[in-house]
């Protein structure tokens, strides 16, 4: 039973996949690879909330998983190896998501670059601030990383506030943050913290005393930590002191390295077609190149390559077709090719539902 | 000012452990020496006071990183600023800037591999030397149950720093390991101390059991019955997790795996709760017990047989420094000797690998001059592990670096292995005979060491006779009464000042 919660997070992936995509679009998905497929799959299918929140899955852990799905008939597959969910998994589905719901707060792709930074820094201000609190300068930090201990250091520096109050207005915040969390309990990170005579439990051992299983103890805790990140986004004026925490972590989401040099060719005004000469690659790897800037970089303008009516159809017809499958949008909006398809999807498509 | 002042003054200390004071005299008096104290006596104090007394750097050369790390940290826990690590922890540039500054510091320790850099060594040149130490110098000899190629060139390097004072320190060394260090570092006059492997208030223990299956009940009965704090090694990750879990399901108290396969943060925090009290027993690899300073371990079982009679007195030297008694229990079924050989076979390369890459390395010829940029590429298709690259490409280097040509390198490595697997099972058989005789076994280590036993021992071990009961638990006590956990009040807790 121990990987439950993962079950019922892959069953939820494959029936949002719509049986278009093979079960590795999940590993990718949850592993976080930095691809533009794997990019523009978790936004067209909305699942951006789970990229790299399993970061350690591995291949033949999800086939085994999968393969278990599949003997009880609760998923099956098609010529294409794309699983389908069963009217039997669908029920599972629905009624485990009521006992485990997926955590509202949880928002890997807006914070994947950020998560693991704050919460080092956090753990380690807290034991700090613990060890000042009672005088107390022997012992050794919970966090090792370099650029952790370097930053606390500054921190400590440049913070302006008194050592007292460093401790009060960080209990403060926390406090005020971590108590209106409304789906998780705030012990999954507090157990976690380590202190003045008291060490913290390690994520196994906080799953254990919480009586939970260790993957969905997992989504919880990065759950907590992204709802403090979107507090601290949200009301920074509120959260003055956990800010500074993020700050130099900021969930600026990077571009693949290939992207890049595609979107720095755009903003010289290169047409598609010359990019795609310039930099020797295919025309549709430039598109996909352009479908993820769209993505990433909401400044980004895409009238150039989809006119403003057209983009207006296309939206329309995305609401009116219940699966945003591009191949239905298409027949509702002959006109548009899927490159442009894609495009307007990418750039209004998670905030237009 | 004696030394028993300045202790005081440094560490707090009213006294120095046996041997501590002597071999620090030594040292201060300008004497190249070699000395050999027993796990858990407090080795580094041998070289961190001197360091106070003595104008110019102190250097030491530590084997293993955490060790090293561990050691440096103590350092700095103890309000010492001018400490550095040279390790892969620090990225290439702090490496770059430190180097530049080295004489900013007064502790520097060095891994092995770091020497390897002209650029490390001529920096290290133009410094004062005050101490040149060699850490777990038992490493220094081939025939040493834990030897490191890289350590063989510290000779060299003593040399070419102008032959500063040096101390070499190691818990566990027998007569002939200590001659190979004197004469693998160049120290040809200087003083000696050898202090007894002996722990009196350390109770041994063989239990021999049927089957693997007894081992693991008589584990769990152990682990009920006796007095924590306690660890349990395995020399698998996989068996040290099981056994933890098993034990949690049993309601034996605390318990934890330790293993190299956990994530950093988890390792930290298991160490540190069991040093704070908040667990009572690890269930741990080899990977668990260099540098800690914990003075109240009660127990180590061995589940595994040990490879060495040294490595088995490491470990188990872990328990009663606070010299109250404790005990030892290594666990044996029918058997477990074979594990210890197929562990120590996997750790050398085999003939077929080496004949395989003198092939390769003999149609890509180029290669030779940086055997170690094609690493990757070399292990990927010989299947050569971790320590079985490292043997193979140390050795390699030596040799052809002195000209000596492919085949006979190949050669010369075949029968290097075979030696290195001979005096490996020499070690087992050791072990395993002393696991076999009915002697004291006390008397049995100490006769490896060539030192006899002196006192008569209460509880010595399980030949001469022992009361287990010594070692039980006598108040059961209550498990701690859970209270009601409060997020907010731990939040409080932490970050309110108190009064
Ligand atoms: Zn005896």
């Amino acid at each position: 039973m121990e990987s439950s919660y993962l079950k019922i997070v892959i069953l939820y992936c494959i029936k949002e996949l719509q049986g278009q995509r093979t079960i590795y679009s999940i590993l990718h998905l949850l592993n976080g690879k930095k691809s533009s497929q794997t990019i523009q799959d978790a936004h067209l299918f909305q699942l951006t909330r789970f990229f790299k929140t399993f970061g350690q899955l591995t291949r033949s852990e999800l086939e085994q998983l999968a393969a278990e799905m599949e003997n009880i008939n609760w998923i099956s597959q098609d010529e294409n190896g794309h699983f389908t969910l069963s009217v039997k998994g669908g029920r599972y589905l629905q009624s485990a998501l009521l006992e485990y719901p997926i955590p509202s707060s949880l928002n890997g792709w807006k914070y994947h670059t950020s998560t693991g930074v704050f919460w080092e820094r956090l753990s380690l201000l807290v034991q700090v601030i613990s060890h000042l609190n009672y005088n107390h300068a022997k012992y050794l930090p919970i966090q090792r990383k370099r650029n952790v201990l370097s930053w606390l250091k500054d921190f400590l520096k440049t913070s302006g506030a008194d050592r007292n109050e460093l401790g009060i207005l960080l209990n403060k915040e926390l406090q005020h943050c971590l108590g209106s969390l409304s789906d998780i309990n705030p012990a999954v990170l507090t157990l976690r913290l380590t202190g003045y005579n008291h060490i913290g439990l390690t994520d196994v051992q906080a799953a254990k005393q919480l009586g939970l299983g260790q993957d969905y103890y997992h989504h919880q805790f990065l759950g907590v930590l992204h709802y403090i990140l979107e507090c601290i986004k949200h009301s920074p004026s509120r959260y003055p002191l956990l800010g500074k925490l993020v700050s130099g972590s900021e969930d600026s989401v990077p571009l693949t390295f290939s992207t890049k040099k595609t979107y720095s060719l755009l903003n010289e005004d290169f047409g598609l077609d010359e990019i795609a000469r310039i930099r020797n690659l295919k025309r549709s790897t430039i598109e996909d190149h352009v479908v993820e800037v769209a993505l990433n970089e909401s400044s980004f303008d895409i009238t150039p390559y989809v006119a403003n009516d057209r983009q207006k159809l296309i939206l329309k017809a995305a609401n009116s077709s219940e699966s945003r499958q591009l191949k239905q949008i298409r027949q509702l909006v002959p006109e548009a090719d899927y490159f442009e398809i894609r495009l307007v999807l990418a750039k209004f498509g998670e905030e237009e539902r | 000012m004696n030394l028993e002042t300045i202790l005081q003054k440094t560490y707090g200390y009213t006294s120095f452990r046996p041997g501590q004071k002597e071999i620090i005299a030594s040292v201060l008096s300008g004497k190249d020496t070699v000395a050999m104290l027993p796990t858990g006596t407090g080795k580094s104090l041998c070289y961190q006071l001197p360091g106070y007394l003595l104008e110019g750097q102190v250097i030491i050369i530590s084997p293993l990183l955490s060790l090293m790390q561990d050691q440096a940290e103590q350092l700095m826990l103890n309000g010492e600023k001018k400490v550095i690590a040279f390790n892969s922890f620090l990225t290439h540039e702090e490496k770059r800037q430190s180097l530049m500054n080295l004489r900013r510091y007064k502790f520097i320790f060095i891994s092995p591999e770091m020497l390897h850099f002209e650029a490390v060594l001529s920096q290290l040149k133009k410094l004062r030397i005050a101490l040149f130490v060699v850490d777990e110098a038992h490493c220094i000899s081939q025939w040493g149950y834990d030897f490191r190629p890289d350590y063989l060139k510290l000779g060299e390097v003593r040399k070419r720093l102008g032959s500063p004072l040096t101390l070499a320190l190691t818990a566990t060394a027998t007569p002939a390991v200590k001659e190979d260090i004197k004469k693998s570092l160049g120290i040809t006059e200087g003083s000696e101390f050898i202090y007894s492997v002996d722990r009196p208030n350390i109770s041994l223990s063989v239990e021999r059991l049927n089957s693997y299956r007894d081992k693991i009940e008589r584990l769990v009965e152990l682990a009920e019955t006796l007095e924590g704090p306690g660890i349990i090694y395995f020399s698998s990750k996989k068996i040290a997790e099981q056994t933890a879990e098993l034990l949690r399901d049993r309601g034996v108290g605390s318990v934890m795996a330790y293993h190299g396969g956990m994530d950093q943060e988890s390792r930290i925090l298991v160490q540190q709760q069991f040093i704070h009290g908040q667990l009572d027993l690890i269930c741990a690899t080899s990977a668990f017990g260099m540098g800690i300073n914990k003075e109240n371990i009660r127990y180590v079982i061995h589940f595994h047989m040990p490879l060495q009679i040294e490595s088995y007195l490491q470990e188990i030297g872990r328990a009663g420094r606070d010299g109250k008694k404790s005990i030892a229990i290594l666990l044996f079924a029918p058997g477990d000797e074979q594990l210890p050989y197929q562990l120590a076979e996997s750790e050398l390369p085999d003939n077929v690998q080496i004949d395989w890459i003198k092939g390769w390395l003999e149609e890509n010829p180029e290669v030779m001059s940086s055997l170690s940029q094609y690493e990757e590429q070399i292990r990927q298709v010989s299947g050569l592990t971790d320590t079985q690259w490292r043997v193979f490409e140390d050795f390699f280097q030596r040799k052809s670096s002195q000209g000596i040509p492919l085949g006979r390198v190949v050669e010369e490595i075949k029968v290097y292995n075979q030696k290195r697997l001979e005096s490996k099972r020499q070690s087992i058989e050791e072990v395993y005979s002393w696991i076999s005789m009915n002697v004291c076994r006390r008397e049995h280590i100490l006769s490896f060491f060539k030192e006899e036993k002196t006192e008569a021992i209460r509880n010595c071990c399980d030949v001469c006779g022992l009361e287990l009961n010594d070692f039980t638990k006598k108040n059961n006590k209550e498990n701690q009464e859970n209270l009601q956990y409060d997020w907010k009040n731990h939040l409080d807790a932490l970050l309110i000042p108190g009064e």
